[in-house]
């Protein structure tokens, strides 16, 4: 009794709540049909979600102002020079993956650099870099679609007992990073900046170390997710990262941590990137228009976080 | 005698030649145009401005027109190319060739184009603007031609799955429009699920993921572009038959098409509008600068690609782009006057 009113005190508990119920709405609507089927997918392409999402919930939990708008630009970047140096070649995938994660790493300090050194708000300075990062894209991909090494196609698309190989590598990443945020000295000093940047560096905490590896952090997820999500989808592309961008943004707060920064928590991403993926699904399941549908999601989505906001005054 | 004869059927050739060309080109060897465009970030408008590049380069180089500069603004918004329009009123160019983010929240600035003299030519993304003038895709009639192929492909009918484009954009509602109107002709036929795959792989195979387990047997997918080899992946995924997936001219979704068909006899047709409708607009705004009259509504044929025509159009399309066609000033001529 007392450890399910702990849980119904936790802010993630309510995207949780949220994907079982819009799974069994649909189910329910097909008559039992495809409900395994449904919750395969939903984690397939919740997984890319996660990585970028706990990626922005690190910076985030900065506090007010920090952000990271350049995500769709790394995933696409990473992904085209990945895929480019690898020109599908199967032998080439950990070099691969290195370019990815030096293109994050690249991105990471130059949006600090802008920040920090040029003391431009950390919304302006992602957004003016995503433009750089995009262009250099562009430049490099030239619309092309950059198809990915055989080995990688068939590691992302596959499973291992029902559960998909992508939401393995995320959940493997989520449990790193509960650790990393809830466990780490590093962790406590994301959430101790994020509650009083001025309190946080009196108190001792190397605030600017700090902030500069969260940004780098969450440039390498953003590259690894586009190394692998391009890999998935057949190729790298120049929109590939687009719906990206709000989606890390959404997962964050879906999953009950405070957009304010300061108090975070790692299983509401996987609780919202869930939900999202199955909020759109039921809707199509539904076969109601996208205007409707857009309508919907928009309300279902304030109904949740009103429910987390609402947990946490009362505690 | 000899050396005399020579020269002057040199002379006589290359009279022939100016006379030939001149009617045609010397009103434009000053002129400048300008493209406008509202979007590069993904496959097709990259293949756009690479052939306005090559098209229009040459004519440049050759003494056609003056200048044909490329403008792609940062972020897709209407007020955003307003602006760029203002600008290149400002720089003095004599045609503006637009691809548009809006057909009417740019009128403003295409009414000041036009009452500063300058001939402005709509294409793809067109404006609704009187003074301007408009070469428009037949959409709806893009989506009706899947369904007269699907009739004749599977006379007894079946369910459909529709994959839409990005909510809200004029060309979505029409080419869902030309395929619900081609339903109702062929009432065998019926959708059973729509979901919006944004004119992308990677969001089609996600939208079909997540409507697939709650479908019955699904004998066709109509299509919009750029989302056909998603959707062949998400059938793949969830172990189901891929049914005939109608295609949208990329390269990846001829390739796997060429796959099937080796693998299988696998039968489709693809159908989508070449990139290189960019340059038909530049030659269309030639022919007005140079005097011709022309219609202010033009309409450009699709690109449509069979069972016969795969390989070749395999061939001819680049690697992880998009099949295209480049117009000449014949054609320009051609389309001009079919309009009339």
């Amino acid at each position: 009794m007392n450890n399910v009113t702990l849980l119904f005190h936790k802010p993630w508990i309510w995207s949780f709540i949220a994907v079982l119920s819009a799974w069994v709405a649909t189910i329910i609507f097909t008559g039992g049909l495809g409900g395994a089927g449904l919750a395969q997918a939903a984690l397939t392409f919740a997984a890319f979600s996660v990585i970028v999402g706990i990626g922005q919930m690190f910076v985030i939990t900065l506090g007010p102002g920090n952000i990271d708008l350049s995500i769709p630009a790394t995933m696409t970047l990473s992904a085209t020079l990945a895929l480019k140096f690898m020109n599908t070649d199967g032998a080439l995938v950990l070099p691969g993956l290195l370019i990815a994660l030096g293109v994050g790493l690249a991105v990471g300090t130059a949006n600090f650099g802008l920040i920090k050194l040029l003391k431009i708000p950390p919304i302006i300075a992602t957004l003016s870099s995503s433009f750089l990062i995009q262009s250099t894209a562009i430049w490099s991909n030239r619309g092309l679609r950059i198809k990915p090494p055989e080995v990688l196609t068939d590691f992302t698309t596959s499973s291992v007992l029902g559960v998909p190989n992508v939401a393995l590598l995320s959940f493997v990443l989520a449990v790193a990073a509960y650790f990393i945020l809830m466990r780490s000295l590093f962790g406590r000093w994301v959430l101790a900046i994020g509650q009083n940047m001025r309190a946080a560096r009196l108190a001792g905490v190397p605030v600017d170390g700090v902030r500069f590896s969260t940004y780098v952090l969450c440039g390498v997820l953003a590259a690894v997710a586009g190394y692998f999500l391009a890999s998935f989808s057949g190729g790298a592309a120049l929109n590939m990262g687009t719906e990206y961008l709000l989606t890390s943004i959404a997962v964050v707060v879906i999953g009950g941590s405070s957009v304010a920064g300061g108090n975070s928590n790692v299983p509401g991403i996987w609780g919202a990137s869930l939900f999202l993926f199955l909020v759109v699904s039921m809707l199509n399941t539904f076969g109601v228009g996208a205007g409707v549908r857009l309508i919907m999601t928009g309300l279902i989505i304030i109904a949740v976080i009103t429910l987390a906001g609402g947990r946490k005054s009362m505690k | 005698m000899n050396k005399f004869t020579l020269a002057t059927l040199t002379l006589a050739l290359s009279m022939g030649t100016t006379l030939a060309t001149l009617p045609a080109f010397a009103d434009t060897a000053g002129k400048k145009i300008a493209l406008s465009n509202n979007y590069a970030g993904n496959s097709w408008r990259q293949a756009m401005l690479t052939s306005w590049d090559k098209v229009t380069g040459a004519a440049v180089s050759s003494g056609v027109v003056a200048a044909a500069d490329a403008f792609t603004t940062a972020e897709n918004q209407a007020t955003e190319q307003a602006a760029q329009i203002q600008n290149l009123i400002l720089q003095g160019y004599d045609a503006i060739v637009i691809n548009a983010a809006s057909p009417t929240a740019l009128n403003g600035a295409v009414k000041e184009a036009c009452d500063a003299g300058i001939v402005v030519v709509s294409f793809d993304g067109i404006v609704t603007e009187p003074c301007a003038y408009r070469i428009a895709v037949d959409f709806a009639g893009m989506g009706k031609s899947q369904l007269d192929y699907l009739s004749e492909k599977i006379p007894d009918g079946g369910n459909l799955l529709e994959l839409r484009g990005l909510a809200g954009v004029f060309v979505d509602d029409e080419i869902s429009a030309g395929i619900h109107a081609g339903v109702a002709e062929n009432p065998q036929f019926k959708i059973v699920g729509s979901v919006h795959g944004d004119w992308a792989q990677d969001v089609a195979q996600k939208a079909v993921a997540g409507i697939l387990p709650s479908l019955p047997e699904i004998a066709a997918v109509v299509t919009q572009g750029g989302d056909g080899y998603g959707s062949a992946q998400a059938f793949a995924a969830a172990g189901r038959d891929v049914p005939l997936i109608i295609m949208g001219n990329r390269h990846d979704e001829l390739l796997w098409w060429k796959e099937q068909k080796d693998a299988t006899g696998y039968e489709t047709m693809s159908v989508s509008i070449a990139p290189g409708v960019s340059t038909l607009a530049f030659w269309v705004a030639q022919q007005i600068l140079d005097g011709a009259t022309v219609p202010q509504d033009l309409t450009v044929p699709f690109l449509k690609i069979t069972q016969d025509t795969l390989e070749e159009s395999l061939e001819t399309t680049q690697a992880g782009g998009v099949a295209n066609v480049e117009y000449s000033l014949d054609d320009a001529k051609a389309t001009i006057k079919s309009s009339m």
